[in-house]
């Protein structure tokens, strides 16, 4: 008790965010609240853009929408001159001003487990929510695609939500508010999600925030971190390392 | 002789009016075709982005529903508080007040993703989301609008619909099998509408002032943050609306002459005094704004006083629609002639849309984290969405939509200088209005302006040039009022611009149609009567 473990053991930090969501599954299982959320270190990222190209690949996304970006700055001037990159997924606030202003009630916090979802059938495409982001998280569907006319693998069905939707003409998610869900379909059945597991310097972490044993747990106990734009009130669900 | 002069300008007036209304008539059609073209391609038509979500047609929303609510305010003073000199443009105020609400919830009806599925809002309700509120408002305020303008002309539809013919069957059908035209009852019709307006009076301040909120609640944006907004709303809503009345008043009003142009310069006086009260709420925005220079609130602000599309607050909102309007309505030569007071009207009510476009855009211009705009191409990509045709069809287009657009508002001046010089000619003595005629020669120059950065000259010289002049010599300020080297991040797209010229158009026709068949006016009967 108290003493705090090393980040990778003998297991490597995936098996172990692993053997996490595996523990946090079980909560679940038995009723118990969890509450997921990353912990991303800056001094990892080396900017390659990978997340960004398995976010597409994993939820094939349109043009225009991208559960992550990269952003990039310039620090400093030549020849003491250096770049930062910050992955910047969700942040599944606690308090996300997104989803009180749908005038469907289209978005919410999901109860069991934080994660901020959309439903496809019920968004009417008004994009409040996109203007209500502080983060600028969200994102419209605009029925662009990038191949025209559209290749088979741009129509195959995407298993966000696990509900394999095929983006034809005005279908929902065509005309929707889409956004980040921590890649909701593969975490129950135990898979971490796309842009965390293809993070070349590993710079991405993911868990279950209340649990103390887990690999961000641990990290956001023995790191310093910080979240973005705290003034708000928003208490966003994912921490950076400084 | 004389005769024949009369006849001469009859058929001047006719000829201008089916000029007038056959641009409208074309416009119309194109637009409407372009919004067929929306409902079957989907969003892809606009240049929106994940950057600035909102663009033309939301900043139509507001702009349409700010001249209803305006409109619907005045009517309510005039009902409710009884002011009687203004009591002849009572239905003439909601009626436009109902066309104008029309057109604001065709525009976001339009702005949907999924158009079909508007209805569900009064289904899936969450009364924690403004836009939920503002929706249920707009429904009690059509209801109230409706009845209070049912109630008004009531007894007039009764008494026209006794004859036969086509119109007599509509007037009945519109009478809603109502025959009473008794005193009494109209008594209690009155009595009914002064009930309706006080219900009326919080709503059309829910509507609009709700509108505001829609944009203060969002603490993501710190220039639209904060408790002025909704305020500022409402005044803005009060001067489009005066102003509107105004214009309709002093050039369409059926009253008799004097009648008119006393009423016309009331309501000129009334807009001219609301107009300050709004830029002194514009100067305290601004001024603030400027001085606190928290970056996310700067930057917007900066964007609109010199950015890219700096004319629009400079020439559209400030010169165009509202210090040459002022003017207009105060300077003594002018300010008695009801067509000047009228065309200083449709200035305002063409440079409210500026302090529209102000709100809705550039505040979405300005990314919530930095560099969030370079992280991702905001460039469309390939898309089975796009126009198909060659880019300088669209371009052409673009350009005829605009022409089309601007041939409008030149035909509609031309209309009312030709009445104005009629008028002093005969009426007044030939004082030249000089300052009117100066003020209304800048006002074209700010029309050509505006036609040519539309056409695509680098209208960001200017500002260039005065921003670095106040860097260069008040340095102390320099950290402020420098150029805004934030590039455009959206711009209408051409699809964007005729669909909004389409629901424009069709709001001019309804208006008109309105205009020619209900019983808008004071039957003068019923004022002896009363």
């Amino acid at each position: 008790m108290g003493r705090v473990q090393p980040i990778t053991g003998e297991m490597g930090v995936i098996d172990r965010m692993e053997a996490d969501l595996e523990r946090a599954l079980e909560k679940r299982a038995e009723g118990k609240k969890v509450r997921f959320g990353m912990v991303v270190d800056l001094r990892k990222c080396t900017g390659c853009r990978a997340c960004t190209l398995a976010c597409k690949a994993e939820n094939m996304t349109p043009p225009e929408v991208s559960y992550n970006v990269v952003l990039e700055e310039e620090v400093g001037e030549y020849p003491n001159v250096r770049r930062i990159f910050m992955y910047k997924p969700c942040f599944h606030c606690e308090n996300p001003p997104c989803v009180p202003v749908c005038p469907v009630q289209a978005t919410w916090k999901r109860e069991e487990d934080g994660i901020v979802i959309i439903d496809y059938d019920r968004c009417i495409g008004c994009r409040y929510c996109m203007t209500a982001c502080p983060y600028g998280s969200r994102f419209i569907d605009l029925g662009m695609s990038y191949t025209d006319p559209m290749q088979p693998y741009e129509q195959a069905a995407s298993p966000e939500y696990a509900e394999y939707r095929v983006r034809a003409d005005g279908n929902s998610p065509v005309g929707n508010a889409r956004k980040c869900h921590f890649c909701l379909h593969r975490l129950y059945q135990g898979m971490l999600p796309a842009c965390l597991e293809t993070c070349i310097g590993r710079a991405i972490h993911f868990g279950d925030l209340d649990d103390p044993d887990s690999v961000v747990g641990q990290l956001l106990a023995t790191r310093n971190h910080l979240r973005l734009k705290e003034e708000l009130g928003t208490e966003p669900n994912v921490y950076y390392l400084t | 002789m004389s005769l024949d002069i009369d006849r001469k300008e009859m058929n001047m007036k006719r000829l201008g009016m089916i000029a007038f209304w056959g641009v409208v008539a074309v416009a119309t059609l194109i637009g409407l075709a372009a919004v067929g073209l929306r409902i079957y391609k989907g969003l892809g038509i606009t240049n929106l982005n994940y950057i600035v979500p909102w663009g033309l047609w939301v900043a139509f929303y507001i702009y349409f529903i700010g001249l209803s609510a305006g409109s619907f305010l005045l009517s309510t003073m005039i009902f409710v508080f009884g002011i009687k000199r203004f009591e002849p443009i009572g239905r003439i105020a909601l009626f436009s007040a109902l066309i104008a609400l029309n057109a604001g919830l065709m525009f976001v009806l339009l702005d949907l993703g999924h158009m079909e599925r508007f209805w569900t809002v009064f289904i899936n309700r969450n009364l924690f989301s403004v836009l939920s509120i503002e929706i249920h408002f707009y429904l009690l305020y059509i209801v109230i609008i409706c009845s209070e303008l049912w109630l008004l002309m009531r007894r007039d539809l009764v008494r026209l619909g006794q004859g036969e013919g086509w119109q007599a069957r509509l007037y009945r059908l519109l009478s809603f099998g109502s025959k009473d035209t008794s005193p009494e009852s109209a008594a209690r019709d009155m009595r009914l509408v002064k009930i309706l307006g006080l219900i009326g009076l919080p709503t059309a301040i829910g509507v609009h002032g709700g509108t505001g909120a829609l944009f203060a609640v969002v603490k993501a944006r710190p220039m639209w943050y904060g408790p002025l907004f909704p305020i500022i709303f409402i005044v803005s809503a009060l001067a489009s609306g005066a102003a509107l009345l105004t214009f309709i008043v002093a050039f369409f009003g059926r009253m008799p002459k004097e009648e008119r142009t006393e009423l016309t310069l009331a309501l000129g006086k009334l807009t001219a005094g609301i107009l300050t009260f709004d830029l002194l709420l514009i100067w305290s925005e601004f001024s603030i704004g400027f001085y606190g220079a928290i970056p996310e609130d700067l930057d917007a602000l900066r964007l609109i006083v010199f950015g890219p599309f700096w004319w629009v607050f400079w020439l559209q909102q400030l010169l165009f629609g509202a210090i040459i309007p002022i003017i207009l309505i105060l300077w003594p030569k002018t300010g008695r002639n009801p067509y000047w007071v009228g065309l200083a009207g449709l200035m305002v009510v063409i440079g409210i849309f500026g302090v529209r476009l102000n709100i809705v855009i550039p505040a979405l211009s300005m990314p919530v984290l930095e560099g969030l705009a370079e992280a991702y191409s905001v460039v469309p990509a390939p898309s089975k969405a796009a126009f198909t045709v060659p880019a300088e069809v669209v371009l052409w287009l673009q350009r005829g939509a605009i022409l089309l657009a601007l041939a409008t508002i030149v035909a509609f001046s031309l209309i009312g200088w030709h009445a104005t010089r009629q008028k002093t000619k005969t009426s007044q003595s030939g004082a030249s209005h000089w300052v009117a005629q100066v003020a209304a020669g800048v006002g074209i120059v700010a029309i050509a302006l505006l036609a040519l950065s539309w056409f695509g000259s680098n209208s960001t010289l200017l500002s260039t040039a005065s921003a670095n002049y106040l860097a260069d010599n008040f340095s102390g300020l320099s950290g402020i009022f420098r150029f805004s080297p934030v590039k455009a991040l959206y711009f209408p797209s051409p699809n964007e611009w005729l669909t909004s010229i389409g629901v424009i158009g069709f709001t001019l026709i309804l208006f008109a149609i309105g205009w020619q068949l209900l019983p808008l006016d004071i039957d003068p009967h019923a004022v002896e009567a009363h």
